[in-house]
């Protein structure tokens, strides 16, 4: 079954069964808490590739990779940390910008300690046995990521679709849908959508909602999502995961970067 | 509009995320959803403005569409569509709809459904009809049935899905195995991955190979099956089909060279396959003889993408050695940074001097010798010929000797004169004027009789692979930088005359 589904430039989605029985879930996570550990993660890569000063594409690509992977391991098993940075490390090569290991370590480890409120003065140290625990953490991850993803890492992105529909709409000089859109594809990336949806499914939906909150009405007869081929059901439904984004301050400072944090977490979380 | 987000207090929200998930079970993945018939427009009941509470966010959002859009239909301006002339017909029919309408072509709503659910008029699709039953059990058939359209995640095998046949060779990026498929029987190649000593991960050349592989998929390029993995995260494989010879080992046992209408043939699967890499902006940049795989059916395939690799526009700065010398275009030896498929014509062009007379066009000692090769064939290049070439960072290296004619002709008295031009567009030193993969393939040459011979006509050899054995020895492409993360960055060092890369210009006999 594997050989003639995994090849194609088509986004790797999703089934349901893999939807309702994650890995995380069945291993005693809540839905809650995985969508925290989730959005903690794309938190963390987005950070750290905009320290990095590398392109939104690969942050885009690594969250990306972040959210397939545990769909195919557990949050008990692999730590956020290491396979944010697995993912930043294999996005970066797999749209052409490597990053250096040092800067991708030493910016991971001031973001996990801002995270968790502590202070930041103090770098790593240069051959500490920290910085090589962490380097080793991502090569180990990168090749997890790889195996559990059974190679397929190409990931298609949104973004010149979307341009190309506010293009089509004449969106593109609009003072704020196309930034507005822009920042929902970007925050879309801590959802799960990119990994049930197409792209330009995606696309359709943040201009969607982008319009809407601009109240520029757009042609409904027929209506224009049905002529760029997206449901009506399929656009509203990522744009209400998108916002629910915004109705949920992320408790960041409490939730488990490292695998031995996991458990004592998941102890305080049951009480 | 703000304030229907508003509207969501906090105990809503775990029927949101129950909603949501619901949501999410029945939504469709048929990117090509049948709307034939959208544009024939059939009003159904849309509106319930002021509809009654609805528990979820989507509702809402619907509602609120829905009322506003019925305030608002009238003025709904004309946008100009122009994508398609669906979307031209699209707009025009604006202006004319007073209030919001959604259009269900009757031909899509399942009968069982629209008939049973009373909640259909809030529904402008017809997989949404109802949260019922019948509408969950119809959506994972229609699931089940486009399941297939998309890739899904899934791991890597094991290697132990293999049985180990023998090995077929050692190169530059590990070793090839033949295997036997224990489910199913066929047999295949399995390229291990060479991963000792990676200090950077896992290596950019053998993701691009495996990226580009994955993606390029044409009759004459190698298939991919899978990627498997051993016990150790190190072990890496690559599945291919297995394929019986390769054409530089073949090409040496054979008495004669390939006959006119073989070599066409061979030919114009080469060039479908680079025109299609090449429109996917990929760059094989180590097409040789010993890189095309030729099986028992005539067809050729494109094998080991190991320096493959995807460019863009604008064009960054790329790897400076690459090529297996006796195939390296004019301006990766002059030290050229940028460079293009211009390159891999170069190559094809060195390919098809190679399958005419059966033997090397130009097999250079190393990169002097090489330049002075193509000098000595081909005439000088000149600032007319090729302009920028003077100002090209090795220029002023080349052996000072002055050959302005063209041999080409004394190299091939047999080719036709079609043939010649072919090759001389090919072999063109400025790459900017040397032809292109698209452009070969409706070459006269190849409608000029002899027609090219039918795959299903080729002769046939025993295959050596079976056999464990010595390949016939020629030069591997440079080493790249393996383990370093940016090699790409890394071209400085190597060059024509530069001491440093000595070790990488010569020769590499293959194990």
């Amino acid at each position: 079954m594997a050989a003639e589904s995994k090849l194609s430039l088509q986004n790797a989605l999703l089934t349901l069964e893999q939807l309702q029985h994650t890995p995380s879930m069945q291993d005693g996570f809540t839905e809650q808490q995985e969508d925290d550990m989730r959005q903690m993660g794309c938190h963390l890569i987005q950070s750290a590739g905009i320290l990095l000063k590398l392109p939104q594409v690969a942050m885009a690509t690594a969250q990306i990779l972040f959210q397939r992977f545990f769909y195919q391991a557990s949050l008990r098993k692999f730590a956020v940390r290491d396979i944010s940075m697995g993912s930043i490390f294999l996005a970066a090569k797999v749209e052409e910008c490597p990053c250096r290991m040092r800067d991708l370590v030493n910016v991971v480890d001031y973001l996990c300690k801002t995270f968790k409120r502590l202070p930041t003065i103090e770098p790593l140290a240069l051959y500490g046995h920290e910085f090589y625990e962490m380097k080793n953490a991502a090569v180990i991850a990168e090749m997890q990521i790889l195996k559990k993803l059974g190679f397929n890492v190409h990931v298609q992105l949104p973004y010149g679709i979307m341009v190309n529909y506010l293009k089509v709409l004449n969106l593109t000089d609009h003072p704020t849908i196309p930034q507005r859109a822009w920042g929902y594809l970007n925050d879309g990336l801590r959802t799960n959508v990119y990994i049930c949806y197409q792209p330009p499914t995606i696309a359709c939906s943040v201009v969607w909602l982008a319009a809407r909150e601009a109240g520029v009405p757009l042609p409904t007869n027929p209506p224009w999502w049905e002529v760029l081929d997206a449901s009506l059901e399929d656009v509203e439904n990522i744009a209400g995961h998108i916002k629910t984004l915004y109705y949920r301050s992320l408790p960041i400072s409490t939730l488990p970067l490292r695998i031995e944090q996991v458990e004592p977490w998941l102890v305080s979380q049951g009480q | 509009m703000d304030s229907k987000w508003a509207r969501l207090s906090d105990d809503e929200d775990d029927r949101q995320r129950k909603r949501r998930k619901e949501k999410h079970e029945r939504k469709s993945r048929e990117a090509s959803h049948s709307r034939e018939g959208s544009h024939t427009p059939q009003p159904s009941l849309r509106l319930e403005s002021g509809g009654g509470r609805e528990e979820s966010k989507l509702r809402m959002v619907m509602d609120a569409r829905g009322a506003a859009g019925g305030r608002r239909g009238a003025s709904y301006q004309a946008a100009s569509v122009t994508t398609s002339p669906a979307a031209t017909a699209a707009a025009a029919t604006l202006n004319t709809a007073g209030t919001t309408t959604t259009l269900v072509p009757p031909a899509l709503q399942p009968p069982s459904l629209s008939s049973s659910s009373p909640s259909a008029p809030l529904s402008s699709s017809s997989s949404s009809a109802a949260a019922g039953s019948t509408s969950s059990a119809l959506y994972t058939v229609r699931r089940a049935a486009s399941s297939s359209q998309h890739p899904v995640l899934s791991q890597c095998r094991s290697v132990e899905n293999y049985e180990k046949l023998n090995r077929i060779s050692e190169g530059t990026y590990g070793v090839v195995y033949r295997a036997r498929d224990r489910e199913t029987g066929d047999i295949v190649a399995l390229k291990k991955l060479k991963l000792d000593q990676e200090k950077n991960g896992f290596p950019i050349t053998s993701l691009r190979e495996i990226y580009t592989l994955l993606l390029a998929k044409h009759p004459h390029i190698v298939n991919v099956r899978e990627i498997v993995v051993g016990d150790t995260l190190t072990q890496i494989f690559i599945v291919m089909d297995f394929i019986e010879h390769d054409l530089k080992e073949l090409m040496s046992e054979m008495p004669q060279p390939f006959l006119q209408s073989e070599v066409k043939t061979l030919m114009l699967q080469l060039l479908s396959a680079t025109e299609l890499l090449h429109e996917n902006w990929i760059l094989h940049r180590d097409l040789k003889t010993s890189n095309l795989l030729l099986n028992n059916r005539g067809e050729i395939k494109v094998a080991d993408f190991g320096l493959a690799r995807r460019y863009g526009e604008p064009q960054g700065v790329m790897t400076q050695p690459v090529v297996t010398l006796w195939y390296r275009a004019p301006e990766l030896l002059l030290g050229s940074k940028h460079y293009t498929t211009a390159v891999d014509m170069w190559s094809i062009g060195c390919i098809f001097g190679e399958l005419v007379n059966n033997e090397p066009l130009m097999p250079g000692r190393g990169e002097a010798d090489q330049l002075e090769r193509m000098f000595k064939l081909l005439g000088m290049p000149t600032e007319t010929t090729w302009p920028g070439f003077s100002k090209l960072p090795f220029a002023h290296h080349v052996p000072k000797f002055y050959q302005p004619n063209n041999n080409l002709r004394s190299r091939f008295p047999y080719l036709t004169e079609n043939g010649l031009d072919l090759m001389n567009r090919m072999l063109a030193f400025d790459p900017a004027k040397r032809i292109t993969a698209e452009e070969a393939l409706h070459h006269p040459y190849f409608s000029e009789g002899p027609a090219p011979k039918h795959p299903s006509m080729f002769p046939t050899w025993p295959s050596k692979g079976e056999r464990t054995g010595k390949r016939a020895t020629s030069p591997s492409a440079p080493v790249a930088h393996h383990g370093q993360g940016d090699d790409d960055e890394l071209g400085a060092g190597g060059g024509l005359f530069n001491v440093a890369s000595q070790e990488s210009t010569g020769f590499r006999l293959r194990v």
